[in-house]
This record gives C-alpha cells, sequence and structure tokens, in this order.
C-alpha cells in the first residue's frame, strides 16, 4: 500500500529525511517510532502530499502521493479542527471533501461515530470539547472515508485510557480490515495491543525494521536473584539457559526469583543507541 | 474509485467548502455587524456638514465615502478568514484532502465575498432608504460596482494576508492602512475641500477610484463607472495573483 525508498528532505541546512525507506503492506499496522526530530514527522507530511521530497520514490497504491488524498486519512500531531463548528459539522465537510454524500456521509459519520464514542458530544463545537474529546473527533476525520492507509501522528498524546483504547480498538478493527496503518507514537506499550510491527527511525532513515518478536530476538532480559544478603542481577539473552546455569553455580541459599524479558522500551533503547 | 478530477466531483468540493465557510461566518457575526453598524451612523452623522458643504451630491458623497471607508476596514475579514486557518492548523488539513489549491481558494473566497456584497448593498440601501440618496442609473450598474470594488477588497485582503505574520500585524495594517488611504481618497472629506498635497496623491488609493466609480454608478454614468472599474480589476487581478501564488505553497511563508 505503502512504498518509500531513499526519501531524502532537507529544510536548509537541516536534512530530515536521510534515504528514508518504509513499506506498509494493506492490514499492517506499523508503529513508527523515534526520538523528537527523527523524521517521523516529515515522513508522515510527504506520504500526506504536504511536502515534496528532494530525492527518493514514494508511492499510496501505485500512486503519487498528491494523486491518492482520497485514499490517506490524515491525523495530525497537534489539534487540527475548526473551533467554532460541532464534530458532526467538521464530518460532514472533510467527508464531502472525500467525496462522500448524504447517505454514504450519514453513515460513515455513523460508524466513526460508534468506534470512536463520539455519540455524546456529536454536535457539541470542538472548542467545547476536552482534548481527549477532540483527539476521538480528530482521528474520526481521518478514518471518515474509509481510507486504505492511514496516518496518525501521536494520536494519543496526553488522552484519557478511555480515549486511547476506543482508538486503538478502532485501528484493530481497521487494520482487520485492510487497511494500511502508520502510527506514530512514543508510547511503546500501544504497539504491542495494536500487534504493529516496528519501524524505529534515527537521524532521518529507519534504521531498523521488523516485528517486535525478530527486533527482541538477541535482546537480553534480566535474572534478579534474591540471595538474602545481597541481590544478583544478571542480563541474558536465554533467560532459562542463564538461570539453569546460575542456580548450579551459587552456593547460598535463594529467597527468589524473577524474569524479566526484554520490553519494547529496551529494544528501542538498544536500537536507538547502538545505530 | 470516483474521478476526483471530473467537473461534478470538483464543484461538489467546492459546495462543500463554501457550506463550511458560510457557517464559519455565521459564527462569527461580529466584524459583520460592527461593519454595517458603523457607516449608517457615520452617514447620519455626516450628511447635515456634507449636504451644507455640497448643495448638489452631499448625498452621494457621503454614502459613497462612508461605505468605502468602512469598506476597506472589511479587509480584516478577508485576512482573518485565511489567517485563522493556521491558527487552527486546518489549512494543511484541506490540503491533505483530494481539494486542489484553487478549490480551497474559491471555497474560501465566495463567502467571504458574499459578506463584503452584502455589507455594501446594506449601506447603499440605508443610504437610499433613510438618508436619501437619489439614484439615477440602473441598479445593475451599482451591482457591478459593487461587485467590482468587494473583488478588489477580496484580493488586497487575500494578499495582506500572506504578507503579514500574526492577527495584530494585520489588525494594526488594515485599521491604520483603512483610515488613512481612504481618507485620502476622499471618503470623509471630498477632495476639493482636501489640502493640494492630497488631491494629488489621492489616486494612489484604490479608494479614490472606488468613490469615483460608485458615484459614477449613482448618477448613471457608464462610462464614468467602466473607467475606475476597470482600474480597480488590474489592482484585484495583481494582487490577487500574488495572493495565490503565496497561498498555493500552503502558507508556508507565514511562519511566526
Amino acid at each position: 500500500m505503502l512504498e518509500a525508498i531513499g526519501l531524502v528532505k532537507r529544510y536548509g541546512q537541516v536534512t530530515a529525511l536521510d534515504g528514508f525507506t518504509l513499506s506498509v503492506a494493506p492490514g499492517e499496522i506499523t508503529g513508527l517510532v523515534g526520538h523528537n526530530g527523527a523524521g517521523k514527522t516529515t515522513f508522515t507530511r510527504i506520504v500526506a502530499g504536504l511536502a515534496a521530497p528532494d530525492a527518493g520514490h514514494i508511492t499510496v497504491a501505485g500512486l503519487a502521493p498528491r494523486r491518492a488524498a482520497r485514499l490517506i486519512g490524515v491525523a495530525p500531531q497537534e489539534i487540527s479542527l475548526y473551533p467554532a463548528v460541532t464534530v458532526r459539522e467538521s464530518l460532514c465537510m472533510f467527508g464531502g471533501l472525500h467525496g462522500l454524500r448524504r447517505k454514504s456521509l450519514a453513515a460513515a459519520i455513523g460508524e466513526v461515530s460508534d468506534a470512536l464514542c463520539l455519540g455524546g458530544f456529536l454536535d457539541t463545537r470542538i472548542a467545547s470539547l476536552s482534548g481527549g474529546q477532540q483527539r476521538r473527533a480528530q482521528a474520526a476525520v481521518a478514518l471518515l472515508h474509509r481510507p486504505p492507509l492511514v496516518l496518525l501522528d501521536e494520536p494519543t498524546a496526553g488522552v484519557d485510557p478511555q480515549t486511547r483504547r476506543a482508538l486503538l480498538a478502532a485501528l484493530r478493527q481497521r487494520a482487520a480490515d485492510g487497511a494500511a496503518i502508520v502510527y506514530t507514537t512514543h508510547y511503546l506499550p500501544e504497539l504491542a495491543d495494536l500487534q504493529a510491527t516496528l519501524a524505529v527511525a534515527r537521524g532521518g532513515r529507519i534504521i531498523a525494521r521488523g516485528t517486535a518478536q525478530q527486533l527482541m530476538a538477541g535482546l537480553p532480559g534480566q535474572i534478579t536473584l534474591d540471595l538474602g544478603d545481597e541481590v544478583l542481577t544478571v542480563p541474558a539473552t536465554d533467560t532459562a539457559a542463564t538461570l539453569a546455569q546460575l542456580l548450579t553455580t551459587i552456593n547460598k541459599p535463594l529467597r527468589g526469583v524473577s524474569v524479566t524479558e526484554p520490553s519494547l522500551d529496551d529494544l528501542y533503547q538498544a536500537v536507538a543507541s547502538h545505530a | 474509485m470516483p474521478d476526483d478530477s471530473s467537473l461534478r466531483t470538483r464543484a461538489l468540493r467546492v459546495t462543500a467548502l463554501t457550506r463550511h465557510n458560510l457557517l464559519l461566518r455565521r459564527r462569527d457575526p461580529a466584524n459583520l455587524i460592527t461593519y454595517v453598524i458603523t457607516p449608517m451612523v457615520l452617514i447620519a452623522l455626516f450628511k447635515p456638514v456634507l449636504t451644507r458643504l455640497m448643495p448638489y451630491g452631499g448625498t452621494a458623497q457621503d454614502v459613497t465615502g462612508m461605505l468605502v471607508l468602512t469598506s476597506t476596514l472589511t479587509l480584516q475579514i478577508v485576512g482573518m478568514s485565511l489567517l485563522s486557518e493556521r491558527t487552527w492548523r486546518t489549512w494543511e488539513m484541506l490540503r491533505s484532502t483530494p481539494a486542489t489549491a484553487a478549490e480551497l481558494l474559491i471555497g474560501k473566497a465566495l463567502p467571504v465575498l458574499a459578506v463584503l456584497l452584502l455589507q455594501q448593498v446594506v449601506v447603499i440601501g440605508y443610504g437610499v432608504a433613510v438618508a436619501g440618496l437619489r439614484m439615477s442609473g440602473l441598479p445593475v450598474l451599482l451591482l457591478l460596482a459593487l461587485l467590482v470594488w468587494s473583488i478588489t477588497l477580496l484580493a488586497a485582503g487575500s494578499l495582506l494576508a500572506t504578507l503579514v505574520r500574526s492577527h495584530s500585524q494585520l489588525t494594526v495594517l488594515t485599521d491604520i492602512g483603512a483610515i488613512v488611504l481612504s481618507t485620502l481618497a476622499g471618503a470623509l472629506l471630498p477632495l476639493s475641500m482636501m489640502p493640494s498635497i492630497a488631491r494629488h496623491i489621492a489616486p494612489a488609493s484604490p479608494g479614490y477610484w472606488a468613490i469615483s466609480m460608485l458615484k459614477a454608478a449613482i448618477r448613471g454614468d457608464a462610462a464614468g463607472t467602466l473607467a475606475p472599474a476597470a482600474i480597480l480589476g488590474g489592482i484585484a487581478l495583481v494582487a490577487g495573483a500574488i495572493a495565490c501564488m503565496r497561498l498555493r505553497r500552503g502558507l508556508a511563508l507565514l511562519r511566526s
């Protein structure tokens, strides 16, 4: 669905993207992670047709991004909605720009309203909504026309658990229906919830790509042994074998053992610091 | 997949944008109300003075002058309607849709043009109904003049919006610019009563041509209407072209 190869984007002396390559298949949720300035937002803007790369090649369903606008749903990092209109009026306008009319528009609004629990504030002006409700409204705009490619840039920043759950559930459903989703975030546990593949960006390029299991293979977990008068912490790639070996070599009585598997945070730290 | 470039699809997108922008205008009527009430008050206050100074044409001077003065202040409505898209960060949301830059601009411009025309028609209507303005010309000639002046304001306001960096800059420019340029154009006092230097530089103000055009339309002078209309059309064309070029770049030049 999305093919980006060797994208380069410069703003004056600053190179925002430096050979950024990423493919996302239909039905796949890709978690795009990286520090601030890694190039995530620039990449999202290029996919959305809001900026052109200086070099490289990008297609959405085989089309240039600008020609594929109807196939893309975008929720930018910051709230980008008209404060004086209601959620329904916003959805009507953006739906209209994506070619939805009357019955199809009403059906689409009903669908995203159910999926993101907008019913209670569908006819409330954006300016009167809480931050979490505004986030849901913005995600609804992105999902409204059932785009085959959804771009969400930190859609859960600062939101309550209810909003997060509703949004993640809606995205899982869309992916199950075949949509490709690029999900930019700093909250890595969300990516585990979404069963997303990972793309780790650094310095304007992707430095690691794959499923969490693939990328975490070889990443050390941690074994903690409570020996009464001391606590022993040992990093271990193969925790079972290492634990067995430790138990045969320790002469003190063992009060307790805990094994911690590597987390996505560990993965991110390891990849980002070693790349 | 529907054809995004078909005429019908384009028209439907422009309709959606126009409807939405009309809604935005309805939700924020304060400026329009101000610019409708203010000229009515000014016309009533200045009429006794101007009719004494100008026994023939004093009312026309009063109505057209106040109309040009206050309609120039509506540049702020035009500018704000564009600048607000940056404040709300909605311009990029619009640009990420299938709508083209031209469609976005038309959808934005039509409701603002309607507001500008409405303000001027109401002021002229008040001039005729209350201030005793006598119309000798065809209404269609006056409507044409009002349309030309509205388009000029729309183009100038759009250009201003692409040049300034904030709402406060826009307010300062439109307030000072509108009052100075309109006064120089002879909106408050007839040019014949102003210092000779003012009379010499008056043609540099678009308001000068607007007052000439409107007075000619009121007295039914088609040639006297069309000549200044052509000059204003030229100003609108240049300002509009520059504004469009800058707007097509997604208000990228408007970084604060």
